[in-house]
């Protein structure tokens, strides 16, 4: 990373007294996908926005392809913006809407109507060409927001929650095209979303805001399996945590108390204080419901609630000092509400959070 | 309230009634052959259309009300707009909000107040009896109208439009010129069609501010009733009448096309 | 999202506009105003008896000094126009300069040597005269005015006093005015309350019919509106016509050139004002609360009393006050279809301005109405600035 073509320095963007973003780093690579995740509020929109020019960083300088951008006006930028609602002009058709771009930059009517023909083709719009935005699918006029964004080649590519006014079908074909379009034109993207499985599936990376900072970021599997926070642990996908103090730690595992008095096993590497308090994140679909063999956890349990979720089954299961929720897959005959059952994980699938 | 639906039904149309009859009543008497204003109608004829296109008091006060009605939409039309894009942010800074308020004063303060201010000032600056001080009057009180609809229609505007013209790389004054006052044409329209009719209705300053050459067809109707009613005034009122409903009719078939477009 | 460019962009685009208005709108109210205060006449025909009167102690008889420094200025006005405005200014202080000063002028013309005016006429002897000529030449501004506008004066020691019963009719004007706007409020109101609940009650077509039926009027001009008062509200117009055909009466109604025929037309173009801010404070109340109202169990009068009618009463206020405030500068309506007895405060105005060329008490009943409106504009925003804040 020593030349990273966007780089993030220092960014701070305070709307009076409110910071939105505070002190942020951000290092991307040509050619990268990477997803800004968090709740609503967490700053991540505000970083596009400052990325696109529409805002102006309070303090911090932002860089992109070694020149410094900020305080260039958004139409210097040379960066496609593709907008949650889309934000096609409402008074030109679907070839001006694309042509636009081209347009602002002077390009030849010749040159313009060819160069729109092959976008309009890219992005299966060709028949449509002379509709209104208003006249078009919610996938239509997202496919029109693509091509206007991606027609005049721009290096970055900034999407806004592109995909969140689409049903879940459209959305996830959609999610598939962008990603196919990433890999075809060796597109840098940087794409906003509050979705977590849309950011796992489609990105290099993932960068978790939450208030204003990035708690963690990282490939997708890094952040799922190695949650560096409780925040990230929870805000990405679903997690059973517990606490307890550090028993005992050598060298590759750790024992954890829990507030029932059973120890749990986990696989660590780090060196903990005696009696340091930790929080264990164990995955739903790690836990398992059937008494260990080897070296794993079984902890006694009753199952107090049983929910249908057509393709696998939640089992809400409590034992003493704890509670944790199991996903099974619908072959095995589940137990009934009140049975008590062994519950069981392997060492390898507890990751320890630090506080 | 489901009650008394006969009391509703009732109560609604003698509303309606006593809201468009008078309109409707004085329809039929422009076509009179009679001098008087009275029913039942003698004969039927065109005489007192032709008395206004014919009679030089009539056609001059016609003349000078386009006149003056022209450049009264153009200059509140271009005041207005340019500063209904100053006024624009939802959440304006103090001075702003105070500005826009001023902005909508002429509206509150009584015409005849207004207009003897102006008389008393025109007259040290020899602006009374002259067009230009007429047309400054009259875009007094049809500036706000614009500023009103001008403002409503770019506040309605979504500003990732803006924004994503500017990022496929239109400089501001383009992005002005291809995005935003395209989509507040329609809100221009409507501030100048409401600046036209309040200078074609505007009384009051023209009897302070006019003087014999700029007499406008509402100052030349406000003299006929009050000093020889006839029914070229009935006639007049016809064509009036006519026109508000044609514009309302034309205003709402365009903005059914919008709609249907959106 | 702030647009890239800064703060001062947005003041350079309302700059034209606010010059405009400053010019045009704030500077002739504040002409009107002066008008109001001032009174340069006797300070600019007297320019000599203003310095001679300046050490006097207003209470000892004349000295030769300020009867030759007047009669110097008397006889060096050329313009009779000025002459005129500064008699009416000295008489309008006090009574008698009409003659008196007509007589003298005449005198001191004829000889040019003549300054002794007690010996022209005895009353210069007295000091009240030369009071009423030091006071307006000393000062152009002046409360008397805005004293008159509210029917009263100063007396000969410079207390405020009332006018004498009879002389001045502006109180008894101000009270007509305000009772005629009043009027026409509540009858606003007590139309335009219940119209703007069936408009609000019903929906397609019927609405557009209801929320048409007002718009219309609004649209059209106002004179032809009250043209057409004027033709139907004539003794031989269309009202009396059917009333008497129908054998309901056997005269014609007086119905123009008087109290009735001024409310009848200042509702009918009014109303609009008061069922539009009721309707819009309806439609934003949501349609299943009466429902709500109902499933807990109250009966569709009580829900009606205790629900629709607390919620649509801010309408009727704002409503309400735009009617009145609106009422109370009219002109047109009151000038056309009322008769001599129903012309409320603009009249006057108007006719101080163009009839009397009295431009000072114009522009201090100008002030009165100004003030007024204002006021009730300020409670207007009050209260809609209040409702947005809430919504």
């Amino acid at each position: 990373m020593s030349n990273p073509f966007i780089r993030l320095e220092g960014v701070t963007k305070s709307f009076g007294a409110l910071t939105v973003v505070e002190g942020l780093d951000l290092e991307i690579e040509r050619g990268e996908f990477v997803s800004l995740l968090g709740p609503s509020g967490s700053g991540k929109t505000t970083i596009l926005m400052m990325l696109a020019g529409f805002e102006n960083p309070t303090s911090g300088t932002i860089w992109a392809d070694g020149k410094r951008i900020d305080g260039l006006p958004p139409h210097k930028r040379n960066m496609g913006v593709v907008f949650q609602n889309y934000a096609l002009f409402p008074h030109m058709t679907v070839s001006e809407n694309i042509g636009f771009p081209l347009k602002m930059r002077g390009a030849a009517r010749a040159e313009t109507a060819e160069r729109v023909k092959k976008a309009l083709d890219m992005v299966q719009m060709d028949a449509l060409s002379d509709r209104r935005p208003s006249q078009l699918s919610g996938g239509q006029q997202q496919r029109v927001a693509l091509a206007r964004a991606l027609i005049f080649e721009p290096e970055v590519v900034l999407m806004d929650e592109p995909l969140g006014a689409l049903d879940k079908q459209l959305r996830e074909q959609m999610q598939l095209d962008i990603r196919e379009l990433h890999r075809r034109l060796g597109l840098t993207i940087v794409f906003v979303t509050h979705d977590q499985s849309e950011a796992l599936t489609m990105s290099d990376r993932i960068a978790i805001f939450n208030r204003g900072k990035i708690e963690q970021i990282g490939g997708p599997a890094e952040i799922y399996d190695h949650p560096n926070t409780r925040f990230v642990a929870e805000f990405i996908g679903e997690t059973n945590l517990v606490n307890g103090p550090i028993r005992k730690s050598d060298g590759g595992t750790a024992r954890v108390e829990l507030a029932g008095g059973q120890e749990i096993m986990v696989e660590s590497s780090q060196d903990y204080a005696p009696d340091e308090r930790v929080c264990l994140s164990i995955r739903p679909e790690r836990i398992k419901l059937r008494p260990a063999a080897g070296p794993a956890n079984t902890l006694r349990a009753t199952v107090s609630d049983i929910v249908y979720h057509g393709d696998h089954l939640r089992l809400l299961l409590s034992c003493e000092g704890a509670s944790f929720v199991a996903k099974t897959d619908r072959s095995a005959q589940p137990p009934a509400v009140g049975a008590a059952v062994d519950l069981s994980f392997q060492p390898a699938d507890c990751w320890v959070i630090r506080q | 309230m489901k009650t008394l639906p006969l009391a509703r039904l009732i109560f609604g149309a003698a509303v309606i009634f006593f809201l468009i009859a008078p309109l409707i009543a004085i329809l039929p008497l422009a076509f009179t052959d009679s001098v008087f204003l009275n029913y039942p109608i003698p004969a039927y004829s065109t005489r007192w259309f032709e008395e206004l296109v014919t009679a030089d008091v009539w056609r001059r006060s016609i003349v000078n009300s386009l006149i003056i009605g022209l450049g009264t939409t153009l200059l509140a039309t271009l005041l207005g707009t340019v500063s209904a894009l100053g006024l624009r942010e939802k959440r304006l800074s103090l001075l702003l909000a105070t500005i826009k308020t001023l902005f909508l004063l002429p509206l509150v303060v009584p015409a005849v107040v207004l207009g003897v201010g102006m008389q008393l000032m025109f007259a040290q600056y020899s602006l009374t009896n002259s067009y230009i001080g007429v047309i400054v009057a009259h875009t007094v009180v049809a500036v706000p109208f614009v500023v009103v609809n001008v403002l409503a229609a770019l506040q309605g505007i979504d500003r990732r439009l803006e924004q994503a013209a500017a990022s496929l790389g239109a400089s501001p004054t383009t992005v002005l010129r291809k995005v935003t006052l395209p989509l507040a044409l329609p809100g221009i329209l409507s501030g100048a069609v409401f600046a036209f009719a309040t200078s074609l209705d505007e009384v009051v300053l023209t009897l302070f501010v006019a003087g014999p050459n700029q007499r406008t067809l509402a100052r030349q109707m406000f003299s006929t009733i009050r000093e020889n009613i006839s029914p070229a005034i009935a006639a007049v009122a016809f064509v009036f009448i006519l026109g508000t409903i044609l514009l309302a009719l034309i205003m709402r078939f365009a903005r059914g096309m919008r709609q249907g477009q959106a | 999202m702030k647009p890239r460019y800064g703060r001062l962009v947005p003041l350079l685009l309302v700059a034209p506009l606010l010059l405009f208005l400053v010019v045009f709108f704030a500077m002739p109210l504040a002409t009107m105003m002066k008008s109001a205060v001032s009174d340069p006449v006797a300070a600019r025909a007297l320019p000599e008896t203003a310095s001679a009167v300046a050490g006097w102690d207003n209470s000892s008889p004349p000295t030769t000094e300020m009867q030759a420094a007047l009669a110097n200025d008397i006889r060096q006005i050329e313009d009779d126009q000025l002459f005129g405005d500064l008699v009416r200014r000295l008489n309008s202080a006090k009574s008698g300069f009409r003659t008196l000063m007509g007589k003298t002028r005449t005198a001191v013309k004829e000889n040019a040597d003549n300054a002794d005016l007690v010996g022209i006429d005895k009353r210069w002897a007295d000091p009240a005269y030369w009071r009423a000529v030091s006071v307006a030449a000393a000062s152009s501004i002046t409360d008397r005015n805005l004293l008159a506008a509210v029917d009263l004066q100063r007396d000969a020691s410079g207390e405020i006093e009332a006018l004498p019963a009879g002389a001045s009719a502006n109180r008894a004007i101000m009270l007509r005015t305000f009772l005629m706007a009043l009027t026409v409020t509540i009858a606003c109101a007590l139309i335009g309350l219940p119209y703007a609940m069936i408009a609000a009650s019903v929906d397609g077509w019927k609405r557009q019919l209801l929320l048409g039926a007002v718009l219309l009027p609004l649209w059209t001009s106002l004179l032809v509106r009250t043209a057409a008062w004027f033709i139907l509200l004539q003794d031989r117009g269309l009202i009396n016509s059917a009333l008497m055909q129908l054998g309901i009466v056997s005269a014609p109604l007086p119905l123009i050139f008087n109290r009735v025929g001024v409310v009848i037309a200042m509702t009918h173009v009014l109303l609009p004002f008061m069922v539009l801010p009721i309707f819009s404070v309806l439609i934003g109340i949501p349609r299943n609360l009466m429902p709500a109202a109902a499933s807990l169990g109250a009966h569709p009068l009580r829900a009606f009393f205790h629900v629709l009618l607390p919620l649509s009463l801010r309408g009727v206020v704002s409503g309400s006050l735009l009617v009145f405030m609106t009422a109370l500068g009219y002109y047109i309506t009151p000038a056309l279809i009322g008769g001599a007895k129903d012309q409320m405060i603009s009249s006057v105005i108007a006719y101080y301005a163009t009839g009397a060329a009295n431009w000072g008490m114009a522009g201090a009943l100008g002030l009165v109405l100004l003030v007024a409106t204002m006021i009730l504009y300020a409670i207007y925003l009050r209260l809609s600035s209040e409702r947005e804040a809430r919504a």
